[in-house]
């Protein structure tokens, strides 16, 4: 026992319980035959039942039933008559029998007690043992920044952190044992299902089916400013499976959520601007499509009726007459090709690319062949180096090149020895560039912002045919395909125009 | 003679109904074209309806069909006429201004036999127009059916 440790831990603890049964007795023996002696009788068999109820207190029932024994015959021996001899009168018998009883009455009431006792000791110890336990618990809840709170389940809190404290601005003290909904104000989010009407009632199903739920719910904090935390709930259950508590866990993700909603408006807007410019695609597109349609039949009856004109008027048209007639067939043919140039252009931009690998060696092969007779019986001179493969659509990629051959080929018409240089190199910040170089009649460098523009020409028309269009459609593929285009010339002496491609 | 099989020229612009008319002419086809000036006279037409409802003889053996038409538009006749199983048979050239690749991929997706652009050069469509006329109204054997002239 704990006790007989402190006064001696040499003296075995048996031992120890056993004397106290055997002193005690002597002690009421001493005391009994003091009194005997002076003439006060009858005291005796009450001490011998103090010394037994000492025993049973202090040192169990097994002494307690040594000092019963000792105490029986002691009384036997020395206080009752025949004195000093164990012999007991019939007529004694019942004093005995009821010293005895009450002894065990004594006996049993004190081990029920010590056994309460006990218990009550232990319960007690496993209590300061929990309470310890939580204790560094909830030291450790507090020593983190996350929010965390713990309520029944009539939503009252029962624990309060640091980190609660601190999103919220309410102390422990001052937040422990309100409604956890009612003084965080709680907004929950609108269920999945529409049909659901009581939001709170099925999370709180869900909750309590699955034992735990997370979510994202609005709070209103000490201030009154509003907070919007991500959620997350764990049940707590007794070991019967009765749910008891709630373990609440909440981060502010009010930041996080302004910005969501900003990229999301952003979103919204760029939807919004991208529909627009949809619908102004759209009208672009009937707009060229009625072009298409509309401008070209005029233009078709023009030259079909000055045809017809000059074969039905030819015996009576002179010489002026004939000429204003093929000035209105070329004005309207030159109309026709602007059309047709001007919709090829509106087309690059719309039309989807269909991007793979081009030789670059075989399309300006094509190129020459097609612009044949063009250069047929002129000493043109074809320099074409080494060029590249490029990634790119390759019907726009030829026509780039059908433009800027074309153009190399018309403008070296006044040259007695024409030359056109097609050749590639490549620069590492720009990928692959490719020049097409002539030695044609050139162009001055102070226009050479408007060469790309479209309808701006630097030559009259009668000097050099075309609409315009050429270069701006150059242009504009070479920009689809994430590449630039510039060019170097001076009056008289050629001009090279060059071309970059991104690497796929 | 050739036999010369009949055109329909679904045409609405009266101009270029006679810049084709002058094509055909010179080669002596243009007294066998009936003209229909929109989509609706054109379905009526084939079905024997309204002004044509007594019309004799089989169905023509082309349709030249411009596709921007008032009332019924060219391509909404072509869906019509390959609906059909009396008409689908019909060879069906489409002859426009436009050079639209929707227009194109559309009229084919419905079935159109041939798509022609309308040249602007006169001599250019006159050629185109000849040519048309002269392969189907001559040299193509048309499909069982089609009104045909010793």
């Amino acid at each position: 026992m704990a006790r007989g440790k402190t006064f001696s831990a040499k003296i075995p603890l048996e031992l120890q319980r056993y004397g106290l049964a055997v002193s005690s007795v002597a002690i009421a023996f001493g005391i009994s035959l003091f009194l005997y002696n002076n003439k006060f009788e009858g005291v005796e068999f009450p001490l011998f039942l103090v010394a037994v109820a000492v025993t049973v207190w202090y040192a169990g029932v097994g002494p307690a039933i040594l000092a019963l024994l000792l105490s029986s015959l002691t009384f036997n021996y020395y206080f009752t008559e025949p004195r000093y001899s164990f012999y007991v009168n019939r007529s004694d018998l019942p004093y005995y029998v009821v010293f005895v009883l009450f002894a065990l009455l004594i006996t049993w009431f004190a081990a029920i007690r010590r056994r309460v006792e006990r218990n009550l000791v232990e319960s007690r110890d496993e209590l300061q043992r929990e309470v310890a336990i939580r204790t560094q618990q909830a030291n450790l809840l507090n020593l983190t920044h996350d929010t965390i709170f713990v309520r029944d389940m009539n939503d009252v809190i029962t624990y309060w952190n640091r980190g609660a404290q601190e999103l919220y601005g309410w102390t422990a003290e001052e937040a422990i044992g309100n409604r956890s909904h009612d003084l965080l104000k709680t907004i929950f989010p609108a269920p999945a299902d529409e049909r659901v009407h009581d939001r709170v009632e099925a999370i709180r199903t869900e909750f309590l089916r699955m034992g735990r739920w997370d979510g994202e719910l609005r709070q209103t904090k000490a201030d009154g400013t509003e907070v919007v935390v991500s959620s997350r709930w764990s049940l707590q259950r007794d070991e019967r499976g009765n749910p008891i508590a709630v373990l609440e866990t909440n981060n502010d993700v009010t930041e996080r959520k302004r910005r969501e909603d900003e990229i999301r408006g952003l979103n919204q807007q760029l939807a919004r601007r991208s529909t627009e410019l949809e619908g102004t695609n759209k009208e672009l597109e009937a707009f060229a499509y009625s072009i298409s349609h509309d401008l070209r039949a005029p233009l078709r009856h023009m030259v079909g009726y000055t045809e017809l004109l000059q074969k039905h008027a030819a015996p009576t048209t002179d010489d002026k007459g004939r000429r204003y007639m093929l000035t209105i067939l070329d004005a309207a043919k030159r109309m026709g090709t602007l059309i047709d140039d001007l919709l090829a252009f509106s087309r690059i931009g719309r039309a989807e690319t269909r991007e793979t690998m081009v030789s670059l060696d075989q399309l300006v092969k094509e190129v020459q062949s097609e612009l044949m007779h063009d250069t047929e019986g002129r000493n043109l001179i074809w320099k074409v180096g080494t060029l590249p493969d490029l990634y790119g659509d390759r019907s726009m990629l030829k026509l780039v090149l059908v433009n800027l051959v074309s153009n190399a080929v018309k403008f070296t018409r006044t040259r007695s020895s024409p030359e056109i240089e097609i050749g590639s190199n490549e620069v590492k910040s720009d990928g692959v560039v490719v020049f097409v170089r002539d030695n044609g009649v050139g162009f001055d460098m102070k226009y050479v912002n408007k060469l790309f523009g479209v309808f701006q020409r630097l030559h009259r028309v009668d000097e050099f045919e075309g609409t315009g269009i050429g270069l701006a459609t150059v242009q504009r593929i070479i920009h689809r395909h994430g590449g630039r285009v510039w060019a170097e010339g001076h009056v008289g002496s050629g001009a090279t125009f060059y071309l970059s491609l991104p690497k796929p | 003679m050739e036999t010369v099989g009949r055109i329909l020229l679904v045409e609405d612009d009266p101009k270029d109904t006679e810049l084709t008319m002058t094509a055909l002419e010179e080669y002596n086809l243009s007294n066998e074209v009936v003209v229909a000036s929109d989509g609706e006279e054109a379905l009526d037409y084939l079905y024997y309806r309204g002004k044509f409802q007594r019309r004799s003889g089989d169905n023509p053996a082309v349709m030249l069909l411009d596709l921007k038409l008032p009332k019924i538009d060219g391509l909404e006749v072509l869906q019509q006429v390959k609906a059909d199983d009396k008409l689908k048979m019909i060879p069906v050239v489409v002859l426009t201004s436009s050079r639209e690749e929707r227009d194109m991929v559309s009229s084919y997706r419905l079935g159109v036999n041939a798509y022609v652009v309308k040249p602007v050069d006169f001599h250019e469509f006159v050629n185109a127009i000849k040519e048309l006329g002269v392969f189907w109204a001559i040299i193509n054997e048309p499909p069982p059916g089609s009104m045909r002239k010793k």
